[in-house]
């Protein structure tokens, strides 16, 4: 299929199109980050930050604790928060955690759920416009990574990738950048097992 | 200035060789820095400018802040090894200040700042080498940085300078004709709705002649643009081979 870069200001449709990431002026709809557009007008950014959204699975580092909860690195420009009712287990500072985001107010603070702490291991900062594609179909791309690995791998929507102690992490983070750079392109999870089974048996 | 009358213009040539609407070379490269968020690095005639954009991320100092939208913060700086005799010392000075802030409103009229409330958005600029037309080469870089960091514009904005040597009106004026000229107009225009977003005028012109000018800066942003548009499309159409940075 014929992709096309746009960059923004360009028309993307003709009237108002709920598309992410496109705004509208009246007329029609423009882009508002760079994207590709392909021949049925579908637009996909290529670089854009992460706003949270309802329903969205992220992972985080506690930073504080406080009274009302737990404070939440993110990887965004607030930080989260975690009430503390809502949780059974007591988190620590540093503890690695995977939740849902439960509430988004208009000036950007989140509010978090249905909290999961992850073992010990490392998190690394992915672009969260790429995170599609290291998850891959069904989890295709994020399944193959972990058989290599010989370890769990975690992808959160924020674009924080948690790697457990456990797993090849040299290997992980090989592949992740992979991912980074050619996220745009297609067959990635065909290049990817190629590259992992070069690296694993050699 | 009591310097001797250079001939800026010999038989419809400029000293460089130029015609009157011909600019200098230009090669911009998008996405040079690992730790920006984007980046763009411009060579434009002796001018190398690096650009790094940061962004949106937490606003500090916290009261400057914003609950409507994020504010953008920009930093123009020249290097010690700029060119230092023409344009002053390196470090905050009222040059690099006004400079930052004219390239700041040009870029808080094309951020859909209002995506992203309680934060800043931080362009910074370096001067690495400067030869004339500094302010819109940084322009152009910040430009392409900003779609590279995927920061909501309305638009993608060119800039280039036209003014007034030897009695001819000139598009990208280099460090001569700018100092002896008779007039230097930068000027800044959206692609897509042709906006004017920064325009400063130093010496005299009639009004015909501005506007000419302004159609002349049209035709060369539209070039500008083309350049600042394959920049940004390179990073996505790298071929097979390429190594891969770890």
């Amino acid at each position: 299929m014929e992709k096309r870069v746009v960059l923004p200001g360009e028309k993307i449709a003709d009237g108002r199109a709920k598309i992410p990431h496109t705004f509208f002026d009246g007329e029609a709809t423009y882009a508002e980050v760079i994207g590709t557009l392909d021949e049925e007008g579908r637009y996909i950014a290529l670089e854009s930050a992460y706003r949270p959204s309802v329903g969205d699975t992220i992972i985080g580092i506690v930073t504080n604790i406080r009274r009302a909860g737990y404070l939440v690195d993110l990887n965004l420009p607030q930080e989260g928060l975690i009430v503390g009712r809502d949780v059974k287990v007591k988190l620590q500072r540093g503890d690695i955690v995977m939740c849902r985001v439960k509430m988004v107010t208009e000036v950007g603070d989140t509010e978090l759920g249905e909290v999961r702490r992850l073992p010990r291991g490392k998190v690394v900062d992915f672009p969260p416009s790429k995170t599609p594609r290291l998850i891959g179909r069904k989890s295709s791309m994020l399944n193959l990574l972990r058989e290599h690995a010989e370890g769990d791998v975690m992808v959160g929507n924020n674009g924080y990738v948690w790697i457990s102690e456990k797993s090849n992490i040299p290997l992980v983070l090989k592949a992740i950048s992979l991912v980074k750079q050619k996220a745009h392109r297609s067959g990635l999870t065909d290049e990817m097992a190629e590259m992992l089974k070069k690296e694993t048996q050699g | 200035m009591a310097k001797e009358k250079v001939q800026l213009i010999v038989d419809g040539k400029r000293i460089d060789g130029r015609t009157p609407e011909e600019t200098r070379s230009i090669r911009i490269e998008a996405g040079i820095l690992n730790e920006a968020d984007g980046s763009a690095y411009i060579e434009w005639g002796g001018n190398k400018i690096i650009c790094g954009v940061y962004g949106p991320r937490e606003c500090i100092p916290r009261h400057e802040a914003s609950p409507y939208r994020s504010i953008v913060k920009c930093r123009y700086m020249m290097s010690p090894f700029a060119s230092l005799e023409e344009h002053g010392r390196s470090g905050p000075s009222r040059r690099s200040t006004e400079l930052s802030k004219v390239i700041r409103e040009t870029f808080e009229n094309l951020i859909i700042s209002e995506r992203f409330p309680n934060t800043q958005i931080d362009i910074f600029i370096d001067v690495l080498q400067a030869s004339g037309g500094t302010r819109t080469a940084s322009v152009t870089a910040a430009a392409v940085a900003l779609v590279n960091a995927g920061i909501p514009m309305k638009d993608v904005v060119s800039s280039v300078a036209v003014g007034k040597a030897g009695d001819e009106l000139i598009v990208d004026l280099n460090k001569e004709e700018d100092n002896q000229g008779q007039s230097d107009v930068p000027i800044a225009m959206s692609h897509q709705d042709r906006k004017i977003l920064l325009l400063q005028m130093d010496g005299l012109l009639t009004r015909d002649e501005i506007a000419k000018m302004v159609e002349m800066a049209e035709k060369t942003c539209d070039n500008i643009y083309d350049m600042q548009s394959a920049a940004l499309k390179k990073i996505y159409e790298k071929g097979e081979d390429e190594n891969i940075e770890w």
